[in-house]
């Protein structure tokens, strides 16, 4: 069999996009179409104490004006795989957070939409917003996740330990910001309704829908063939989904809400600032004898999101004391939500620039202490990894990068004037999948079309699900079709907690196999079939034919069989079941990872560049290597905006996000981007049928502490607080 | 976005005519700052005269000076030979500021006339901004102030003036060329910005309906050498935190001729007169320079976030200072 998988083909989808054909969201069109804008609450806390919104409805083209005093009662939607479903918006006077959903205005143009929404008047009725972690009137939630880790003796570890460091860590707000603006478009068809949305879960959307507007969810359609990105932003069905929705019936036509970037901000979720402190015990030959960490994170007032930031610091070494500690403090702030690397992005900054700081205080090579701290075998359960090659990572990353030309005193390396750092960190990302389901038929030309309700946010979703058909049926690329994004599809979970290709692609993989088996039954007494009797395991598949194991010659062509026995279809569903580490006898990992950075300091003017970065990733069986490399790059380049540049700013008086636009937030521009060398390490994980572990996350994760470990190794300073910017860095 | 009514001008003095006659009228040139303002409804002019069709743009040399046409492009300055040959920092500046795409619509008026960055001016759900509404407060002062002035400012209002290029023009004593319903005239530079004051929504001297037709910009003298360095939170496409823009003329190790002004920390583009008086007939050393930047920055009021600007702002100018003087050498 050719390698179909691994090979890096190009994105199937490549073309319509570059063509601008594919169909995002936002281009969606339909005669009639209306268009909406939101209106936003400008106090952070409160109540409405009047709205008027006659000189809206009077506005040229206007169509309807909705807020709490017109709309329905509204059910919550329901709990999911990620927890509560948001609050229904608009049901009451009361104001939760700045910049909350107050009013949807519909009109026949988006322009006369935005006019009028900004002629909509409110008076609020303010109290003092909580904004503050420390506010002493919030509450405050210990162990929210029940996550909180307790492992052999913290205390005994310390008092074990000839050397101790221990910092406190700070992480700011991040928007999630995909550059495709969140876009639902609604259409009503009596009780029936089609739904295209921004969403990296079509199911989830179905499924809230139907709860809160009462339908059956039989009659929701909701589409997302292509979206327009999301790191994590289209993970919950948030409000303004419902408000359109809400606004199609109410008006009788199709009604389109696309977010201004503004609204990005305060309506889709975001990473949440966190305060961590760790502490990290070691002997004075490195062998880490305890680890105590903690975390608060803000949540919203009446909502909930998952970030338990200190708990990487269980599983990532070989330790055995460990206690982990998160807390949440309800704060009147849009709701935070999960963030490329939720919980790990923040936690690992704090972790890894611990690590760094402890190597430091040891006289030792960072890389030499991780190496000495290797978890040789799953911390948590003590089972054997199903597959881990971190320290291939270390080693083959170290080689790429040149790690052994570092000289370990801080500010011994220079150019000219440019002070230069070498940093590192690690990852060890956490396992996820949950189960999926998938469709293959194969048509009566031996051609075939596998698909299932998930997304590709820019992923590579569609290309690698068509390699895995390709090969899991023995066709070539070019004769498998595979498609995705549509809830009429069959089931699957959420693009997200780097999951997806695993639950997906072993779907896609036992579809395809059972496609294999109900051909195999088809000819199970065909006199004329050379497969007559055979066992999926008698046989192999390649160019569109079956054939026994080893002997080409006795075989036959899909279309053949399917031609002779007058099926115009045959079609096989597949259904993952995500592996347990219980069932395994193996500890079910996820990827990890190796990052080395050089970094250069100008420590005059306080300028930091990125030179150069080098990723080794275990992220088991790669089914495309172009595509997973873009993974890691992509990822690279958030971990690089993390560490230097995002800041969403919280005026701490009103509550307002101060710098909600792409003038205001900084992100890098390519200028800021250093070449990038992806490589990849390990093997297939035994764990699934695939192989694979998920690589949509470990690319981020790492590059702040290695960032902020270089800039540690250039100039000596230690930066414990994200990001890293001029003002910290003139020396 | 307010509704609003397009006109294309067909002659100056029909544009001015328009302009003057209504205070709800305004000019568009490239529109780069003007039409995002009117999105987020901070402008909400009820017409709008387009004087880009107008001949008002290309550079013309007099020997001593060029002429910079109002509606010259920023892209179309910056490859301007003479520019190249003899004022290079004024390129530097043009090219460092905004982006390709920006810079081949951004004109020269209209970079000169290009409002405060503040993100609480540009943000009408905040509702104390003196700049956008007279006598409501500053926003900025309690707020997050970084993008924000450290010379030039008031009790009223920390807005930058952001522009790069207006830092050379400034050091170079350029004139803009005005007309209005009463004729034309010559307005330095120097003197037309307005600091703000307890009016910070009147930026500048121009009367309402006064048209920009071109800059006049002094070239440097034979000898001179200048650069302008920008300092900012990303590579690109970013305003900045600090700049500074100098031309020096140095023989036998002595200056003879300064000319020095600052971004990034002026309400207005920051002419250090200062600083000049310093650096004229001292030695081009590293000590002269450091006084300089201390002389430049005398006056600076900081904010919590702002405070850092006042040693970069010095480490700028004097990093600009000796770049000159070591290319010199």
């Amino acid at each position: 069999m050719t390698a179909i998988i691994g090979a890096g083909i190009d994105r199937v989808d490549a073309a319509l996009k570059v063509t601008g054909s594919a169909n995002y969201p936002n281009d969606v069109a339909y005669p009639g179409l209306a268009h909406a804008a939101l209106v936003r609450a400008t106090v952070a806390a409160g109540r409405i104490r009047a709205i008027d919104t006659s000189a809206a409805e009077a506005a040229p083209g206007v169509l309807t004006v909705i807020t709490h005093l017109t709309a329905p009662r509204l059910d919550r939607g329901p709990m999911t795989l990620l927890g509560p479903s948001p609050p229904a918006p608009i049901q009451d006077d009361r104001i939760l957070h700045h910049g909350q959903h107050v009013a949807i205005v519909v009109a026949d143009s988006p322009e006369r939409a935005r006019h009028a929404a900004s002629l909509v008047r409110v008076e609020y009725e303010t109290v003092k917003a909580l904004l503050d972690l420390d506010d002493p009137r919030a509450e405050v939630t210990a162990n929210p996740w029940n996550l909180d880790t307790d492992r052999g003796d913290v205390a005994a570890g310390f008092a074990a330990a000839d050397v101790v460091v221990e910092g406190t860590y700070t992480t700011p707000d991040n928007t999630n910001n995909p550059l495709g603006l969140m876009s639902t478009v609604a259409i009503w068809h009596g009780d029936s309704l089609t739904v295209h949305d921004s969403t990296q879960w079509p199911h989830n959307v179905r499924t809230s829908l139907a709860k809160i507007f009462k339908v059956p969810e039989s009659g929701i359609r909701v589409l997302a063939p292509y979206v327009g990105g999301g790191f994590g932003a289209g993970l919950r069905m948030w409000p303004h989904v419902i408000l359109t929705v809400l606004a199609a019936r109410e008006v009788g036509r199709p009604v389109k809400l696309v977010l201004t970037r503004p609204e990005m901000f305060t309506s889709v979720g975001h990473r949440p600032h966190s305060v961590m402190r760790f502490k990290l015990g070691a002997t004075r030959d490195g062998r880490l004898m305890a680890i105590d960490a903690d975390g608060v994170s803000p949540v919203a007032m009446e909502d909930d999101d998952y970030e338990p930031v200190s708990l990487c610091a269980a599983t990532a070494y070989g330790c055995s004391h460990v206690r982990t500690r998160d807390r949440q403090v309800r704060l009147n702030i849009p709701c935070p939500g999960s963030m490329r690397a939720p919980a790990e992005g923040q936690g690992n900054f704090g972790l890894e620039s611990a690590v760094d700081e402890l190597a430091h205080a040891l006289g030792m090579d960072p890389l030499e202490l991780r190496l000495r701290n290797f978890a040789q075998a799953d911390p948590e359960s003590g089972l054997p990894w199903s597959s881990n090659a971190l320290r291939e990572c270390y080693r083959l990353g170290a080689e790429r990068f040149g790690w052994s030309r570092r000289t370990p005193q801080p500010g011994s390396m220079r150019e000219g004037r440019w002070l230069i750092g070498y940093g590192m960190a690690a990852v060890s990302y956490p396992a996820y999948q949950v189960p999926c389901q998938a469709r293959a038929s194969l048509h009566r030309d031996g051609s075939a079309f596998v698909r299932s309700a998930a997304t590709d946010i820019g992923t590579g979703t569609y290309t690698v699900m068509t390699q895995l058909a390709a090969e899991s049926l023995g066709l070539d690329v070019s004769r498998v079709r595979f498609d995705l994004g549509d809830s009429d599809m069959p089931y699957s979970p959420q693009a997200g907690g780097s999951g997806l290709t695993g639950a997906l692609g072993n779907a896609v993989h036992l579809a395809c196999r059972r496609l294999v088996g109900d051909v195999l039954d088809l000819v199970r007494d065909d006199a004329n079939s050379p497969l007559r009797g055979m066992k999926l395991d008698d046989v192999t598949v390649d160019q569109g034919r079956v054939h026994r194991v080893g002997i080409p010659e006795q075989g036959e062509a899909y279309s053949d069989i399917l031609a002779r026995h007058g099926v115009e279809e045959l079609s096989a569903d597949g259904r993952s079941i995500p592996p347990r580490s219980e069932d395994l006898g193996m500890a079910v990992a996820g990827a990890f990872g190796a990052k080395f950075v050089e970094v250069r300091v100008d420590p005059d003017l306080g300028l930091l560049r990125v030179a150069r970065v080098v990723s080794a990733i275990d992220g088991g069986r790669v089914l495309n290597e172009k595509t997973a490399t873009s993974q890691i790059v992509g990822g690279t380049v958030g971990g690089i905006s993390q560490a230097m540049f995002e800041d969403t700013a919280t005026d701490r008086e009103t509550g307002r996000i101060a710098n909600a636009t792409f003038g205001d937030y900084l992100i890098p521009v390519n200028a800021d981007i250093p070449d990038i060398d992806v490589i990849f390490v390990g093997e297939p994980d035994p764990a699934t049928p695939i192989g694979t572990k998920g690589v949509g996350e470990v690319g981020l994760v790492g590059l702040a502490a290695a960032i902020a470990n270089a800039v540690h190794h250039a100039t000596g300073r230690r930066i414990r607080t994200l990001p890293i910017t001029i003002d910290q860095l003139m020396l | 976005m307010r509704p609003f009514e397009y006109v294309r001008a067909v002659d100056a003095g029909q544009a001015v005519a328009l302009v003057s006659a209504d205070p709800d009228t305004s000019y568009l040139a490239g529109g780069t700052t003007q039409l995002d303002l009117m999105k987020d409804g901070v402008l909400r002019p009820a017409r709008l005269v387009d004087v880009t069709r107008l001949p008002l743009s290309g550079v013309t040399s007099t020997g001593s000076a060029i002429r910079v046409g109002a509606t010259t492009t920023m892209e179309e300055l910056a490859a301007d030979p003479v520019v190249i040959e003899r004022l290079p920092f004024i390129r530097e500046a043009l090219l460092l500021g905004a982006s390709t795409q920006l810079r081949n619509l951004a004109t020269i008026g209209g970079n000169l006339l290009q409002r405060a960055r503040c993100r609480y001016f540009r943000d009408p759900a905040v509702e104390a901004c003196n700049k956008r509404d007279p006598g409501s407060g500053c926003a900025a002062i309690t707020g997050f102030a970084r993008m924000h002035a450290i010379l030039g400012t008031s009790d009223h209002c920390i807005a930058l003036h952001a522009s790069d290029v207006a830092v050379p023009l400034v050091a170079l004593d350029s004139v803009v060329h005005v007309q209005g319903v009463d004729g034309p005239r010559g307005i330095p530079l120097t003197e037309f910005y307005r600091p703000p004051g307890d009016t910070p929504h009147i930026e500048n001297v121009l009367r309402h309906g006064e048209l920009i037709t071109a800059v006049e910009v002094p070239l440097l003298p034979e000898g001179a050498r200048s650069h302008y360095l920008k300092v900012r939170d990303r590579v690109s496409y970013e305003f900045a935190l600090t700049s500074a823009g100098a031309a020096l003329v140095i023989q036998d190790g002595l200056i003879t001729s300064a000319r020095v002004a600052l971004g990034g920390v002026g309400t207005l583009p920051w002419r250090s007169w200062e600083a000049e008086r310093v650096l004229r007939d001292a030695p081009a050393t590293r000590e002269t320079f450091r006084a300089a930047a201390d002389a430049a920055l005398e006056g600076a009021r900081t904010l919590p976030g702002t405070a850092f600007k006042v040693d970069l702002a010095k480490r700028t100018l004097v990093r600009t200072l000796e770049t000159i003087a070591g290319a010199r050498a």
